[in-house]
């Protein structure tokens, strides 16, 4: 009888050691879990949100995308006030236009290299031939200007589908808060879309290390 | 029953044990170290009138006993920004704005870079270089960019130090800085505790607990590391006003610095300055914990990686193909 109380605390203990042991083990291994796991316990959060909108620094003239994200409105900078004499109806109203100089005057330095040599674009295929102040999508759909990704998102759906996400194209000011992100054409001149070959910035000095 | 805490006699104290007593052997021993280096100090500068006048020399005093800043309290914070802030004008004639604007709470910042958008154009590492204070001298860069062929995955087979006409066909670039890692190598070899991670997710470091030693830029992996081996000059113009206390604000020779995702920026929820400046929109910032941020669009959607994730160091920074 006396060895009873002894036999149950070695029984308690190992019970404990049973529990405690994997437990902690545990605990080790979804600490090495890193931020991977930080990541998708994650819930929705709010709270950066007003600090990041009150720091300001968005552009002016922004207009909302139709498209959303996650069911999140976004915004881009409009485009019609940047075009140099919009409207283009003041020339283009369905007449011939003639003036002295034309290609001076109006799109004389302009070089359509968009489609490459096999499906070369032309003028029309995006600008509405009789209404030169929207576009034209190749179903018919008429666009405005400041919703231009709505016309290149006809053929580059995949870069669209990444823009609307946020892996293509650029955001313009606050990281948080209210997103307002680049339009197609602030990046890319939709008659030559390609970038051009240029001089870095800047260079680095060699080092010991790669 | 005896009292727990004497309050102190309100007799002058007659002798130095006696003084002990009464301040506490720590103050004492301060106020009287100070008094004495005081001296020594305004010796060994030549007694420069004009430096003890402006109290330039009481505020590098005081700057010099001044704690960890995970340990100051929000005063202390303040008094030591003020302090630098004085400094600057005492010493550079200028006038800067220090921060210590906490991390924002429920964000993780994370960092995604499109290899396929990257040009080589380096205009991220300029705008760095700028917004950073970075040492002109030696032309310190946080951000390394490395022309790449098709095929190599790893920067050290890769050209750091090209210059020429860019992007050059079949080639990509691949642009490497601190990761930021949630498991950082760095934060574990400091042997003062002047690098930590914040709870924002950025390893930052306390320029003035820096002794120097340079183990952290041994233990990164990534090269991510820079130290100023010669007092850093940045001309005077050209001198980013708005600083903080972790981030871009003016360090001195045998400190060690590093890419801190503009900590002076991106905690007042702007961008860092190499995501605004990048031409091409190869870089993406944004909150891990927000579900509908970029950064977890591409996580999510995008073939991504990390440089040497094997060795367990966990980077916030993810490389992507398109």
């Amino acid at each position: 009888m006396k060895k009873q109380p002894s036999s149950l605390r070695l029984y308690i203990a190992l019970t404990l050691l049973l529990i405690v042991l994997p437990g902690s083990a545990i605990k080790v291994y979804c600490g090495q879990q890193g931020v991977q796991a930080i990541i998708t316990q994650a819930g929705r959060s709010v709270s950066a949100a007003p600090a990041a909108d009150a720091a300001g620094g968005l552009p002016a003239n922004l207009v909302q995308v139709h498209a959303t994200h996650n069911g999140q409105p976004f915004w881009t900078e409009t485009r019609k006030d940047k075009v140099r004499r919009f409207k283009c109806s003041q020339c283009h109203d369905n007449s011939t236009v003639t003036a002295e100089n034309a290609a001076a005057v109006a799109h004389g330095d302009m070089v359509l290299e968009h489609g490459g040599a096999q499906k070369p674009l032309t003028c029309f295929t995006c600008h509405k031939e009789d209404q030169r102040d929207f576009f034209e999508t190749q179903k018919g759909v008429v666009i405005d200007m400041d919703h231009v990704d709505e016309l290149c998102g006809q053929c580059h759906f995949r870069q669209k589908r990444d823009w609307i996400g946020g892996a293509h194209g650029k955001r313009v000011g606050n990281w948080a808060g209210r997103r307002v992100v680049a339009n197609c054409t602030a990046c890319h001149d939709p008659h030559s879309p390609l970038f051009k070959k240029r001089w870095p910035a800047t260079y680095a000095l060699p080092l010991d290390k790669p | 029953m005896k009292p727990l805490h004497t309050p102190p006699a309100a007799t002058p104290p007659k002798t130095c044990a006696d003084a002990r007593r009464r301040y506490g052997r720590r103050d004492f021993l301060k106020s009287a170290v100070q008094a004495a280096a005081l001296c020594g100090a305004a010796a060994v500068t030549g007694c420069d009138p004009g430096q003890i006048q402006s109290g330039q020399i009481g505020l590098q005093w005081q700057e010099y006993f001044k704690k960890n800043y995970r340990l100051m309290t929000p005063l202390e914070k303040e008094a030591t920004v003020r302090r630098l802030e004085q400094l600057a004008k005492l010493q550079r004639g200028i006038d800067i704005q220090i921060g210590t604007t906490e991390p924002v709470k429920e964000v993780l910042f994370g960092y995604a870079f499109n290899l396929t958008r990257c040009e080589g154009f380096m205009e991220c590492v300029q705008a760095c270089v700028r917004e950073n204070n970075l040492d002109r001298a030696s032309k310190t860069q946080y951000i390394r960019i490395f022309e790449m062929e098709p095929g190599q995955m790893s920067p050290e087979s890769g050209n750091g130090q090209y210059f020429h006409e860019v992007p050059v066909d079949n080639h990509f670039y691949m642009g490497i800085q601190c990761f930021h890692c949630q498991n950082a190598p760095c934060v574990k070899a400091c042997p003062t505790k002047a690098t930590w991670m914040e709870p924002d997710g950025i390893v930052v470091v306390d320029y003035d607990w820096c002794i120097g030693c340079r183990y952290c830029m041994a233990a990164c992996p990534y090269w991510g590391r820079r130290f100023n081996f010669n007092e850093p000059h940045v001309p005077e113009e050209e001198i980013t006003r708005k600083q903080h206390y972790l981030g871009n604000r003016l360090r001195t020779r045998g400190m060690m610095e590093k890419c801190t995702f503009c900590i002076q920026r991106s905690r007042d929820g702007k961008l860092p300055a190499c995501v605004a400046a990048c031409p091409t929109g190869a870089r993406i910032f944004g909150n891990l914990l927000d579900p509908d941020s970029e950064i977890r669009f591409v996580l999510k959607h995008k073939k991504v990686f990390r440089l040497k994730e094997d060795l367990g160091t966990d980077p916030k920074f993810w490389f992507f193909i398109d």
